[in-house]
């Protein structure tokens, strides 16, 4: 049966255009999240085009506000897996395609030399097997790399299942390579995603991380030698699908972070495209957009303030606080660190004052070698203190007379409003909020958070 | 009396008048002196206005002197606010080149954000670079009928020169210009070559509007790879305005009408 179906679906794909391919390929892979070309600083050789820019850029942004960075398309959406969760499973009757290696390669030169671009980004459904879909991938990137000379960003996926090998080949030639982790529990993933398994999954990732730890070495000792995916390795979560609470999934991203050297965690909100007994029920709020932002700010803490996860949310208490952003909420719970002084405080003290980003921190830090800092010193240097000034101290003395009273601090909190990112509850693959930095006006060449 | 040196709006004027406020406050011991540029003066009573004499070799002076005693970093600020639209960016490079000789450190001075005109370098160099960086991800080259990848834009500050070298190494086995309709400047790439910065000249809108057949097809494809990469169900227009603001859009293909 599976067979016949498949070869129908081949006949489909046979006569479509590279239009009608890219329109179903595109939406396939949309649920994707990561979009982003930082990582690697790479200048051109002279011998092809393209180069790469540690910052990333952003080229354009859809209109869910998230930003096109790279050509994000699927190899295939032929996929023999069946997902619950995934719009692509093999028993939902959507139009198939495949793209040919050729293709792909034309898209991604044409495109980028239009400036469109940043690079691919190649992720693909289960064509027949995960070592021949993975197969296919390495002809494309092959060719791209080495028949059109391109030095642009590539970010591919990892088929779950494919051989090591592969996948290690594959390495060679992007920039960027992920393998989705899906859900935070063995036991979601084994009830939503019955053709992967834990060991499929963290197989791949760790021998990524062995083959780029290698790899630095050889690239140190021999200036010539191929580099291993330069960026580093990501994965991505489907938030709100399974039953997890924020602190299971807090917790593996941090081990993720910690044992596989992982680059970034993505979080992905659960968006309702199948009906399926699995599936939570669909309940008309749209996908758990406010709980996605809360563990990005989360996954920010982790990764750039030096908090671990045990300190923002514990068994007693999974989940995250509605009202409060987790640094807030950290803060209201452990008063007795506060207030801060300014003019003395070490820098990890400062980056856990409400309000305070680390550019912010930064700056504190360089500018009071040279002179003691006051408030307006800091109002100066860019330094919000909507949220911060009842944390905070200069040379003693608070902005306001304020009390260190958990109840009097959250109800004035609250009063300034945190400025979720635009939409009711929305949020972006940018987030501003821990970054308040309103005087210099962003400074988004030196913070792209798309990191 | 106060001294004010007008210039014209350029790299060389600006610090060639650098160099002459440099002098008199330094060497001539005056306590105050000011910089304004030719078309945007508003007259200020005690003042006496000196016009510039221009040259390279007064510009390349200020440049050694900034980068030997300021320091790389400094100097890329100072060369990034010297870009900015804001009339009063020479008042505030000249204090803050003033202001590098009373601290320690010279090299630091970027660092001493109490001072207001260092911080209005800062702020003015973040104001530029920031614009930088957005064209170096929204500018659009579309293919001319003769081959030559063709851009064009509207910036606000002058970055044209700041924008180039990005692209002079990304595409560096093409040929492309890029038109900056502001400033009225081109930036001409040929082939394994440097690029050239081209001012005066008009632009020939006939054969700068002529593209190739191939090019209509990608801008077709592109056009619909970005409205099926979009959510629905996440849609929020506010969150991509915010992103990406409707002044950038006007040569985006992706927003242009099909």
């Amino acid at each position: 049966m599976q067979e016949r179906r498949a070869t129908g679906r081949m006949r489909i794909t046979e006569d479509m255009s590279v239009m009608d391919k890219l329109e179903v390929l595109t939406d396939a892979a949309k649920y994707d999240v990561a979009c982003t070309s930082s990582g690697t600083d790479r200048a051109n050789d002279g011998s092809g085009i393209g180069n790469c820019v540690k910052a990333g850029l952003c080229h354009s942004f859809a209109a869910d506000g998230r930003c096109i960075s790279l050509l994000k398309i699927l190899f295939t959406n032929e996929c023999i897996f069946d997902c619950k969760y995934c719009v692509n499973r093999r028993s939902n009757d959507v139009l198939r395609a495949s793209f040919t290696p050729d293709e792909v390669c034309e898209l991604t030169m044409e495109f980028y030399r239009r400036n469109y671009i940043e690079g691919l980004f190649l992720s693909s459904g289960v064509i027949q097997s995960p070592d021949y879909t993975m197969e296919l991938i390495y002809a494309a990137l092959y060719k791209l790399r080495n028949e059109r000379r391109f030095q642009g960003y590539i970010h591919v996926k990892a088929i779950p299942g494919a051989s090591l090998e592969l996948v290690q080949r594959v390495g060679f030639l992007a920039d960027r390579m992920s393998v989705n982790l899906e859900f935070a529990t063995a036991d979601g993933l084994k009830r939503l995603a019955p053709h992967k398994t834990r060991k499929n999954i963290l197989a791949p990732m760790r021998m990524v991380q062995n083959v780029a730890a290698e790899n630095r070495y050889e690239v140190q000792s021999y200036r010539n030698a191929p580099r291993f995916v330069p960026a580093g390795q990501s994965t991505q979560m489907i938030i709100g699908a399974a039953p997890e609470s924020d602190y299971q999934i807090l917790h593996v991203a941090e081990s993720l972070y910690k044992q596989f050297d992982l680059k970034r965690v993505f979080y992905s909100a659960f968006i309702h495209l199948n009906e399926d007994r699995e599936l939570p029920a669909r309940t008309g709020e749209g996908p758990p957009l406010l709980r996605e932002h809360r563990l990005y700010q989360a996954d920010w803490l982790l990764r750039y303030y030096h908090f671990e996860a045990k300190e923002i949310l514990s068994e007693e208490d999974p989940n995250f606080n509605v009202l409060f952003d987790p640094k807030c909420n950290w803060a209201l719970r452990h008063l007795e660190a506060f207030p801060v002084e300014v003019n003395r405080a070490g820098y990890e003290m400062l980056l856990r004052v409400p309000g305070l980003g680390y550019r912010s921190a930064q700056r504190i830090v360089r500018a009071r070698r040279i002179g003691k800092l006051d408030f307006t010193d800091l109002k100066k240097m860019g330094v919000v203190l909507k949220r911060a000034m009842y944390f905070l101290t200069c040379n003693g003395k608070m902005m306001y007379p304020t009390k260190l009273d958990e109840d009097y601090i959250a109800r004035n909190l609250l009063n300034t409003g945190e400025k979720l990112p635009e939409g009711a509850d929305g949020m972006t693959y940018r987030q501003m909020s821990l970054f308040d930095d309103v005087r210099f006006g962003g400074g988004i060449s030196e913070k792209n958070l798309c990191v | 009396m106060k001294r004010i040196y007008v210039c014209n709006d350029e790299v060389t004027g600006l610090l060639s008048a650098l160099y002459d406020a440099w002098r008199t406050v330094v060497v001539d011991g005056m306590p105050e002196c000011g910089i304004r540029f030719r078309g945007c003066i508003e007259q200020e009573f005690f003042c006496e206005y000196t016009e510039v004499e221009e040259s390279e070799k007064k510009a390349g002076a200020v440049e050694r002197l900034i980068l030997k005693n300021l320091g790389w970093y400094a100097y890329k600020l100072i060369y990034q606010a010297s870009l900015s639209t804001d009339p009063l960016k020479g008042d505030a490079i000249l204090g803050t080149m003033l202001e590098a000789r009373r601290i320690a450190d010279s090299r630091r001075i970027m660092d001493h954000l109490g001072n207001a005109q260092v911080e209005k370098v800062f702020e003015l160099s973040r104001n530029v670079g920031d614009e930088v960086h957005r064209w170096l991800q929204f500018l659009r080259f579309g293919e001319l009928e003769n081959g030559i990848m063709f851009a064009r834009f509207e910036p606000k500050n002058r970055v044209l020169t700041c924008v180039a070298p990005h692209f002079a190494d990304r595409f560096c086995l093409e040929n492309w210009m890029i038109y900056d309709e502001t400033y009225q400047e081109y930036v001409v790439h040929e082939a394994g070559k440097q690029w050239v910065l081209v001012s005066g000249g008009e632009l020939n809108e006939e054969l700068a509007g002529a593209f190739s057949d191939r090019e209509r097809a990608f801008r077709e494809l592109w056009h619909k790879f970005t409205e099926s990469i979009a959510i629905e169900d996440r849609k929020n227009p506010g969150c991509q305005m915010g992103h990406l603001p409707l002044w950038y859009r006007k040569n985006m293909v992706e927003f242009m009408p099909m």
